[in-house]
């Protein structure tokens, strides 16, 4: 397993991303990586504060039409977090704050699900007033992205990291 | 560049004093004669000059090294200058900066309230009032400390032997002590640099997209109500940026990709009142098409934030900044 991904890391395009002193490797990848996260986590985010009380002259059912826009950062950010990792790939899989990253980027995708079957479709996206489920799966979301964003931060301080930040 | 900086902060450093009082006087005529335009033009004036109050303090350390060397570490003043009376310059400017952000923060929530109702509440205005003047109080204590800098003959005995014993640590260095010494610091600051990004880009993308086109069906006076999130989130990214900048001036100052960051941050400050101050966006009914100028003003925004994080993210890398 162990020479698997180091045969990852040590093929000429993770060499690249990581060692290449063009602004287009590391740092470029990087770049487009925050600004998926702030799409994701903006439009998520919006959404959330919206169900919790926030702006209440936006009707819920319209914000659906940013979803698109949710996802397009989401796939941006899987393949930019993708060449990323491939760049020190031995380091973060052993590193236990990847683990928690993932974990949570999945839980947060399962609570976008459950939210736009059972609350952009329900009569309360209509009326505005939200159940006190709906607004416990938004603070579950707002938190979710919150350890999101925090644990791939740290990702370059705690545990194995190397020098890439 | 630096020598460029220090005469920036000359320029600038006039704004935070004469502009702000300008701005304070004009909204207590405003609140005597029960005007409401006029109130309505002093938070404009308020708000402008908090924005330009920040590359007003950040340029202060480029003009402490034009004037003064750093030898092995130490700060060191030719004669006729006096480095406590630098240091305590500093230390009324930070305190004078801070206060002039929440001031600017409040006036800029009046501003955003008189779109939706003429009037200014009276709590907005009691706040902003209050604060303004110990602002403008600070203020002029700084500008007179810094004006001092080269009259050493006032400084009192006290402070000159402070400055022989190496025992005065200016504010500002010892938060910037703090956030080095103490490991989590740092990476804690950068995490919440993050968050605070991604309650920006709430305001950014919603009130941006929705002009451009997406979600037609909300209103912009609907969407105008997640604007307060972003200025939140941008209040959280100047305190963590500050405590960065605290830490280690020198990369920032040295650091041409910091500059720019700060004039695109500038920028974003004029533009989000395009959608504050003109109306032909607050019309934009549901189910309308926003204007063409709306839309302009919309894509540059979004240009403007993707290259605040550009410069930030570069800092590093065509920058000096660790």
């Amino acid at each position: 397993m162990n020479e698997f991904l180091q045969n990852i890391e040590q093929s000429g395009f993770a060499s690249w991303v990581r060692e290449s002193p063009s602004i287009f490797a590391f740092p470029s990848i990087l770049l487009v990586h925050t600004i998926g996260m702030g799409i994701v986590a903006g439009i998520s985010g919006g959404i959330n504060l919206r169900i919790l009380g926030m702006a209440p002259a936006i009707k819920l059912a319209p914000l659906q039409r940013f979803l698109p826009v949710l996802w397009f950062g989401f796939w941006v950010n899987a393949i930019t977090g993708t060449m990323l990792l491939t760049s020190d790939v031995s380091l973060k899989l052993h590193n236990p704050d990847f683990y928690i990253k993932m974990a949570f980027i999945a839980i947060s995708l399962i609570l976008l699900r459950i939210m736009r079957n059972d609350v952009f479709g329900s009569p309360e996206a209509e009326t505005g007033k939200f159940s006190t489920r709906s607004k416990m799966l938004a603070w579950a979301s707002l938190f979710c992205w919150l350890v999101v964003i925090t644990s791939g931060r740290l990702l370059a301080y705690v545990g194995n990291y190397s020098n890439l930040k | 560049m630096d020598s460029n900086l220090a005469h920036i902060h000359l320029l600038l450093n006039h704004f935070p004093t004469i502009g702000f009082a300008i701005g304070f006087i004009l909204l207590v005529i405003g609140t005597i004669v029960k005007n409401e335009e006029i109130k309505h033009a002093s938070l404009v004036i308020l708000f402008l000059i908090a924005l330009i109050a920040i590359p007003t303090y950040l340029s202060g350390p480029a003009a402490l090294d034009k004037i003064c060397e750093r030898v092995s570490g130490q700060v060191v003043c030719p004669p006729g200058l006096s480095l406590t009376l630098i240091q305590e310059h500093e230390d009324w400017a930070l305190f004078a900066f801070s206060v002039m952000e929440v001031t600017g923060f409040i006036a800029w929530l009046g501003l955003w309230q008189m779109r939706r109702t003429p009037k200014l509440g009276t709590a907005n205005l009691a706040a902003v009032l209050l604060l303004g003047a110990i602002s403008f109080g600070l203020m002029a204590v700084a500008a007179n400390k810094g004006g001092d800098i080269r009259h050493p003959e006032i400084q009192s005995e006290q402070a000159i032997q402070m400055a022989k014993d190496g025992t005065r640590v200016p504010i500002a260095r010892a938060i910037g002590n703090f956030v080095i010494a103490k490991t989590w610091v740092w990476p804690t600051c950068e995490s919440l640099h993050f968050v605070g990004l991604s309650l920006l880009f709430v305001a950014v993308l919603f009130v941006n997209l929705r002009v451009l086109g997406i979600g037609k069906s909300l209103a912009f006076s609907s969407v105008y109500q997640f604007l307060p999130l972003g200025l939140i989130g941008f209040g959280v990214n100047l305190v963590t940026g500050m405590m960065f900048f605290l830490a280690s001036p020198q990369q920032y100052i040295h650091n041409v990709e910091f500059h720019r960051k700060i004039v695109f941050v500038l920028l974003c400050g004029v533009n989000v009142l395009y959608f504050m101050l003109f109306d032909k966006a607050w019309r934009v009914k549901a189910g309308e098409d926003a204007p063409i100028s709306s839309k302009v003003a919309a894509a540059i925004s979004i240009y403007l934030w993707i290259g605040v994080l550009y410069y930030g993210e570069m800092l590093p890398f065509l920058g000096n900044s660790f």
